[in-house]
């Protein structure tokens, strides 16, 4: 009797929970559930983009963290695929990620991986957007769903204010025959030349790690006022070593992209001083909107480092497109492609400035700072609006 | 100018002297057993990273790293030969698909233990700049060069005199008759392969003193020691160093002659022009000749 008695209460309880739980589940259903949408990406994890490719990936996945905490109806999820650095793989990734039911891509790194990735994107009708792609090429395609928030217009501008500032008679670029550096120093040349200076460009094979013949020529020949590097982080290692060797008779070495970071001056310090490269933000970091102080703190906490370069770019880029995409989904537009609409009614303001995007895609106000590396401190000096400090003209890093 | 195309060779025969170094082992494994080893730039490179270990944890020069790099570069070389004496068939093509997977999985390892960055040493005494005359070197440059050398003459020593080095010789020339000499062919291409390995660690520690790394690196390493062993003839000691400087000095006058952009062109070129000229590379075809 007291077996049957208890298990009656058993099976009483048992379906009182059961009920409780359900009308739990229902309950909580009826509360909204966050919507959760995939973001496909591909980003160069190995191969030889691989540092670009892992620094893309964190400033992204700050990105990611943020956009979720601060929208309640809606969170997004990350579809990562490495593309070895290679455009096959990066197609591939694009069609995979597109067929897994991702919403839009993120782009990885290099305009030559970068191109084929898009055209794929735009032909499944994904929004792809991009912060590691500068080729003016890309936005002359007419693709209705590629978007991007930096270019080569940006990084030219903001060099050749500096140059242009400097007054120099005679300048050497040396310039990588990869297609985003070689496309700057040819920008550059022409922007220079009607300034009235003399331009003498050296493009170099990006296989090369002994630059001393190359420095040698200009030393010898060029003589000139400041040697300019349209190239990657181990070319500059490479091209101020050897002009630490043979000393040639110059008063600055500007730089491009990857430059003027702590990363570099931490690696290199004997190598850095005084060499001037582009930047958005001084260092030590001093931020002021509050997306960047909310950024730098996170991605401190995440990754245990001040925030670089790269990882601003694909933190700005990831968050433009959440941006968008929760406004589609607010609208209802999101499955019938007003995600690429929303894209283009972006504008808003950034790390990297204002942000908005014109008929193809591109940001027409995409523009640097220059930073000079100064004993472990880096110190804008161009253009003179975003300066916290003076230019030291002449300074080499020997 | 004079001093332009000076500068250019004394650049040409130092960058000679290391890929020289980089191509011995692969030169070595190639000659001894037919070996085609696409993973030795990626032991090079195993090589180059524990310099930059032993340098970053202790503050000592990258050339204490030389005994920690002998011992697992030598074991990775060890352990890829027990891979590659498992093929039974077509050895010479299966133990290129083979060694150049393993290539692919070293670059990883490494990319996943060291990460993304670029290495290079940061001792000023290696980077100091060296005058002789009107031409300038890194310090870390000429004491590669002179190691390279050294390693050279010691190798072709260790080949032309000592058993070993003759049974090794034996083996490359007539497996079946070296084994009818007494000579264990298996035990030989192991000798073989980790004396390619310990060249492949003092190559590493020299690149990392003179160059930058990064994980990317092995493969660039192994196309350019294959040239150079093709380019000197398959055996020929003295051949690679030959190679190498010619190799090296045809880029760094290119450079200065013409344009940068087109060195990695010209040393293709040369590469062409020798396989077409002299199909059994520079030293192959005197050999043969004699």
């Amino acid at each position: 009797m007291v077996r049957k008695t208890s298990a009656i209460a058993s099976a009483t309880l048992a379906l009182a929970l059961m009920a409780g739980v359900t009308g739990a589940t229902a309950q909580d259903a009826s509360k909204t559930e966050p919507k959760t949408f995939t973001i496909g990406a591909h980003m160069p994890l190995t191969g030889s983009l691989a540092r670009s490719g892992q620094a893309f990936n964190e400033g992204m996945q700050v990105a990611v963290k943020l956009c979720n905490a601060a929208a309640p109806k809606y969170q997004v999820k990350i579809d990562l695929i490495d593309d070895e650095s290679t455009p096959a793989k990066a197609v591939s990734a694009v069609e995979k990620l597109a067929s897994d039911g991702s919403v839009a891509i993120i782009g990885g790194y290099g305009s030559n991986i970068i191109g084929p990735a898009s055209d794929a994107s735009d032909k499944l009708g994904k929004v792809y957007i991009t912060a590691g792609a500068v080729s003016d090429e890309l936005t002359k395609r007419g693709l209705k769903t590629f978007f991007r928030i930096n270019n080569n217009a940006g990084y030219q501008r903001g060099i050749a204010t500096l140059i242009g500032d400097l007054k120099p008679e005679k300048v050497s670029i040396i310039a990588s025959t990869k297609e985003a550096p070689a496309l700057l120093a040819e920008g550059l040349e022409k922007d220079l030349a009607a300034k009235g200076i003399k331009v003498t460009v050296h493009k170099f094979d990006p296989a090369i790690t002994d630059f001393k013949p190359i420095i040698n020529k200009i030393k010898l020949q060029d003589k000139p006022d400041i040697i300019m590097m349209s190239a990657y982080e181990n070319d500059y290692v490479g091209i101020i070593r050897a002009a630490k060797v043979l000393k040639p008779n110059v008063k600055l070495l500007v730089g491009t992209w990857s430059l003027a970071t702590p990363k570099m001056y931490t690696e290199f310090p004997d190598l850095m001083n005084n060499v001037v490269g582009t930047s958005f933000l001084p260092f030590p970091v001093e931020v002021k909107s509050a997306e960047g102080k909310t950024f730098a703190d996170t991605y401190k906490q995440m990754y245990n480092k001040d925030i670089e370069y790269l990882s601003t770019l694909s933190f700005v880029e990831t968050m433009v497109l959440c941006d968008a995409l929760f406004r589609a989904a607010d609208n209802g537009t999101l499955e019938k492609g007003g995600l690429a609409d929303e894209m283009r009614k972006t504008d808003r303001d950034s790390l990297l400035g204002r942000i908005q995007f014109d008929a193809t895609g591109d940001n027409p106000n995409f523009s640097l700072s220059m930073g000079q590396h100064r004993n472990g401190k880096i110190i804008l000096v161009s253009p003179k609006s975003a300066a916290n400090g003076e230019i030291v003209y002449p300074g080499v890093p020997w | 100018m004079t001093e332009l195309i000076l500068q250019a060779l004394f650049s040409g025969v130092l960058i000679g002297g290391v890929y020289a170094l980089v191509a011995l082992g692969l030169a070595l494994a190639f000659g001894a057993m037919r070996i085609i080893n696409l993973a030795h730039g990626e032991l090079v490179l195993l090589a180059a990273y524990m310099a930059y270990l032993v340098e970053s944890r202790t503050g000592l020069d990258p050339y204490f790293a030389i005994p920690l790099a002998l011992v697992v570069v030598g074991a990775a070389s060890w352990a890829l030969f027990l891979l590659v004496d498992k093929i039974q068939d077509h050895r010479e093509l299966n133990s290129l698909i083979l060694t150049f997977a393993i290539g692919i999985i070293l670059t990883n390892a490494i990319l996943l233990i060291f990460a993304s960055d670029m290495r290079t040493t940061s001792s000023p005494a290696l980077q100091d700049a060296v005058s002789l005359g009107d031409v300038f070197a890194m310090r870390g440059e000429i004491i590669a060069f002179v190691l390279s050398v050294v390693l050279m003459g010691v190798l072709w020593w260790w080949l032309k005199s000592s058993w070993y080095g003759r049974a090794v010789r034996a083996v490359s020339s007539n497996r079946n008759a070296a084994r009818l000499m007494g000579i264990n062919p298996a035990r030989i291409e192991t000798v073989s392969f980790l004396v390619a390995g310990a060249l492949a660690a003092f190559a590493g520690v020299a690149l990392y003193t003179m160059s930058v790394v990064q994980p990317a690196t092995g493969h660039a390493l192994t196309v350019k020691a294959f040239i150079i062993t093709v380019l000197a003839g398959v055996g020929s000691i003295p051949g690679v160093f030959l190679g190498a400087v010619l190799l090296g000095v045809t880029e760094a006058l290119t450079v200065t002659l013409a344009s940068s952009a087109l060195q990695e062109l010209a040393g293709m070129v040369l590469f062409l022009l020798v396989l077409f000229l002299l199909p059994n590379g520079l030293f192959g075809a005197r050999a043969r000749r004699g």
